[in-house]
């Protein structure tokens, strides 16, 4: 199922991230239950080896947005501990705009960044202004242009107001905000989200949305996201990766997911009042009756055929024809990737 | 933790029994699997011990006489290990602070609703978490003991262990019942770690931790005839450090051995008695103002 | 250089600002270490009821003594003050992976992990150290050459830096073991040698152990080399101790950078 597909990546016109059979192991040891247990753990502790990223490929060029997607404990969050050179790898190699990261040069450093969603990087006792008076001293900002910069940042995001107050009073939402600033305030030419939006309200996720495409397209700026909302990814991103146990299951544009992921499409149909049940029911496809409303499943390729059909039945008001929620396929293709897995390790 | 609040309702002895079982069982199984370096840690702690070795020594080196207060420099050296072992009955690491706490963030609630009295409650706690701390430490303590044998005199006579005993035990109650009542002052102020923190640094200097209460003998008080070392008899800080280690020694004898007992034991009961009082008074509060 | 400078002033005015906005903190924490001080300046000064001088011909009478005490004082409030609270607050930030946010700032590592946090409540102690070491001084019959008094803060820097060493160590331990109670508990009773003159350490055990906490870790030359050249007569002999003085501080910062980088590279970060 390994795919890479390289129409996805064609505005490429000079990759920034690439990275090559990757790979990054840890040892973990066994924290055992139970009193007996944990006196035979003090002589003799057991540990096992765990594959967390194992040999990504992966380029990433200029101005692309992309999203790494995967359930939890899959290697994403791993990746780019990788790529921001938190960590040194096992095995492969990888560079990110010229630089080998984990030898975490200041050349490198200075022109990314990263931005952990559940983890706070503003001092927590003072306004968020005093953090980003201490970045433009770690970053070397040019005095007029960081005010410049920060300005203009705090205004997209109207927190204007909020720089002067201590981070610890602020919601969780606006101190999200504030920490996209602090994280944009060298101009970085790439950008790592680590779940930029968990946590947050509708309303703050849809401010962070149109912020980072704002200031991704003014700035051409590369962004790899980790994220487990869709609606992250719909309203962002055009590429997409999925990684599940350490691996790049699929790699291609968010269109094609849904197109080849997809055998359905959800048909919606409105009628006066609630219909014969069996009536429907003779068309054969699954269907859900939510009083004058029924909800089918139709395969795509038969869509043309029975549409006409159904909307032929007595007393349709309305219809509407739409895909399966992001959600739901994302779902899908992560659980048949794990009944694949149990296969293989049965035959094994 | 909650399931192990049952263990102080009055349910039956066989069940009280029971539940006591997996009290301990849990502490013990928290002192493994999160200490796996506690007994080195307990080695570790003798450490400082080493130093006040030498320095005694020194100052013994530098004086011309056999003893300083009654304590030759054997004395000293036993003196000192032995505090640390009284010291393991009479302290109660945490305990004011997390009663201060659970009054601050509004835990202590669940004590005014549940049948569970709070103060029996602790003593079960402390009591397991105790029996734990013996068993692990018992190790390194006989060690170091063992190593320093030829610092201690003979060992004393029955009546003198038994007397040993019944202070080390009271040692535990006193300083138990002294913890909670510091911690109960939390209903009244905000910030009780500052109490906590004066109430350490007087225990530091007057319960013989530091030194023998002995050598304040010729400390003057201002009042003709009265040293400090006879004020700090009167107090009860002296019994949580001092005074089992000097028994041992044989400092303290005869019918001055069973008044010091008279005074640790009155001072066990009022601190009880103020523990109770200040829970009764501070829930009322606490229920009035509603926290 | 100077762009360090400027980032440690920042952190330290940030941390000045957040002293000051919790102010009762701040004294609160004052008073707790001048009280713990005070204690034991009680207790030297009951042990000197009973005796003219610490150990038979050492010199170490009272006023000497308290020149050492200041020293030590002052050594340790310094990195009280500029290292320790940084150095336990990077066990937090191994648990909770606040280490990964250091790691992506273009910043020496080091330099960030160990001065970020400023705790200006430990200088307490170290302006008492002074005024202490200034009633001693002037008590005393002796009075020391120029030449000890140019070597004293250079010797109170080596102090600092053998100190500084052995926190950086711990804190790479830290890094590699991912959490560090005991270690911290470590530091404190190892630096507890330190803390009287190293003349007391004699005889059958004491020997030996003096010999290694002088040369194999350095704890016995942080305090009685600066504190010596002040108050005990400066003789030729006195050179020799400087000279170990400065290369233990020279070889404490080389070895823990070496130890700390390693450290880092072996950094496997919290999982999320």
């Amino acid at each position: 199922m390994h795919n890479t597909d390289p129409a996805a990546a064609a505005p490429v016109a000079e990759p920034i991230i690439r990275v090559e059979g990757l790979a990054k192991e840890y040892r973990v040891f066994d924290k055992p239950e139970g009193l007996a247990a944990s006196v035979r753990a003090l002589f003799h502790r057991t540990s096992r080896v765990v594959q967390a990223v194992k040999g990504v490929d992966l380029t990433v060029g200029r101005g692309e947005f992309v999203a790494l997607l995967g359930p939890n404990g899959a290697g994403k969050t791993t990746l780019l501990k990788l790529l921001s050179g938190i960590i040194t790898p096992t095995r492969g190699t990888a560079t990110v705009l010229g630089h080998v990261p984990w030898e975490r040069a200041d050349d490198f450093r200075r022109r990314f960044a990263l931005v952990m969603g559940q983890r706070n990087q503003l001092w927590w006792d003072l306004p968020a202004a005093e953090s980003f008076r201490l970045h433009q001293e770690i970053y070397r900002i040019d005095p007029a242009r960081f005010e410049k910069t920060r300005d203009e940042l705090v205004d997209l995001l109207g927190v204007r107001k909020l720089i002067l107050q201590p981070v610890r009073e602020l919601s969780l939402g606006e101190r999200m905000k504030l920490e996209l600033v602090a994280a944009l305030l060298h101009e970085p030419e790439v950008l790592f989200l680590d779940e930029p939006t968990i946590g947050l309200d509708v309303v703050a996720q849809h401010t962070i949305h149109e912020f980072l495409r704002d200031v991704q397209r003014r700035r051409w700026m590369t962004v790899v996201l980790t994220t487990h909302y869709m609606k992250d990814v719909a309203a962002l991103c055009e590429r997409v990766v999925v990684i599940t146990r350490g691996d790049i299951l699929y790699d291609g544009s968010l269109a094609e997911i849904v197109d080849r992921f997809t055998t359905h499409k959800i048909v919606t149909l409105d009628f006066d009042e609630a219909p014969d049940r069996s009536v429907i029911a003779r068309f054969g496809f699954p269907c859900e009756f939510r009083g004058p409303q029924v909800v089918l499943r139709i395969d795509r390729s038969r869509i043309a055929d029975v549409l006409p059909g159904i909307l032929g039945s007595a007393g349709v008001r309305d219809v509407s024809v739409e895909d399966v929620p992001l959600e739901e396929i994302v779902a899908e293709l992560f659980r048949s990737d794990a009944r694949a897995a149990a296969v293989a390790e049965a035959s094994r | 933790m909650s399931g192990s609040l049952e263990a102080v309702r009055p349910a039956g002895p066989l069940q009280g029994l029971r539940t006591w079982w997996t009290m301990l069982k849990i502490c013990l199984e928290e002192r493994l699997v999160y200490r796996g370096d506690f007994a080195l840690g307990t080695l570790m702690r003798f450490l400082p011990i080493v130093t006040q070795v030498f320095l005694w020594t020194a100052v013994f080196g530098a004086t011309s006489r056999g003893d300083i207060a009654g304590y030759t420099r054997n004395d000293i050296v036993a003196y000192y290990l032995l505090t640390m072992l009284t010291r393991a009955f009479s302290s109660m690491p945490g305990l004011a602070g997390g009663i201060a706490r659970s009054v601050r963030d509004g835990s202590v609630k669940k004590f005014l609703i549940q049948p569970v009295d709070y103060v029996s409650f602790l003593l079960a706690a402390r009591v397991a978490h105790k029996l734990v701390y013996y068993a692990v430490a018992a190790i390194p303590f006989a060690l170091v003991f063992f190593l320093c044998r030829s610092y201690f005199p003979p060992v004393p006579d029955a009546t003198t262990i038994a007397a040993f005993l019944l202070s080390l035990a009271l040692s535990f109650l006193l300083g138990f019942f002294m913890e909670v009542t510091l911690g109960m002052l939390g209903f009244w102020f905000m910030e009780v770690s500052s109490i906590v923190f004066g109430y350490m640094l007087v225990q530091y200097l007057l319960s013989g931790h530091m030194f023998p209460i002995d050598l304040l003998k010729g400390t003057p008080t201002g009042i003709a005839g009265v040293s400090l070392a006879d004020v700090v008899h009167w107090l009860p800080f002296e019994y949580t450090a001092y005074f089992s280690s000097a028994v041992w020694l044989g400092k303290v004898k005869g019918a001055q051995l069973v008044s010091s007992l008279a005074i640790e034991a009155g001072w066990v009961v009022v601190m009880a008695v103020a523990c109770r009082v200040a829970w009764w008074r501070g829930t009322r509060r606490y229920s009035a103002f509603g926290g | 250089m100077a762009r360090y400078f400027t980032i440690f002033l920042t952190f330290a005015r940030a941390c000045l600002v957040r002293d000051m906005t919790f102010r009762a903190n701040f004294i609160l924490e004052c008073l707790t270490s001048l009280g713990w001080m005070s204690m034991n300046l009680a207790f030297y000064l009951l042990v000197f009821t009973f005796t003219s001088e610490i150990g038979k011909g050492t010199g170490w009478s009272k006023e000497p003594f308290f020149a050492f005490v200041a020293t030590g004082l002052i050594i340790n409030s310094v990195v009280q003050a500029f290292f320790m609270p940084s150095a336990e607050e990077l066990t937090e930030m191994v648990r909770t992976g606040g280490l990964d946010a250091v790691l992506v700032q273009p910043l020496d590592a080091q330099f960030l992990l160990s001065m970020h946090r400023v705790d200006f409540s430990a200088l307490a102690n170290g302006a008492v150290g002074v005024g202490l070491l200034a009633w001693a001084m002037s008590r005393m019959d002796y009075t020391p050459p120029a030449v000890a008094w140019l070597l004293y803060p250079l010797l109170l820097l080596c102090g600092v830096a053998i100190l500084y060493g052995l926190v950086i160590m711990l804190a790479a331990a830290t890094i590699l073991m991912g959490r560090n109670q005991s270690l911290y508990d470590f530091w404190f009773y190892l630096t507890n040698f330190s803390r009287y003159p190293a003349e007391i350490y004699s005889g059958p055990w004491g020997g030996p152990l003096r010999m290694i906490c002088t040369f194999v870790i350095p704890i016995l030359l942080v305090v009685n080399v600066p504190a010596r050249v002040i108050a005990q007569p400066f003789t030729g002999e006195s050179w020799g101790s400087v000279a170990a003085a400065v290369i233990a501080a020279v070889v404490a910062l080389v070895v823990s950078r070496v130890v700390f980088q390693r450290a880092l590279s072996r950094y496997r970060s919290a999982s999320s």
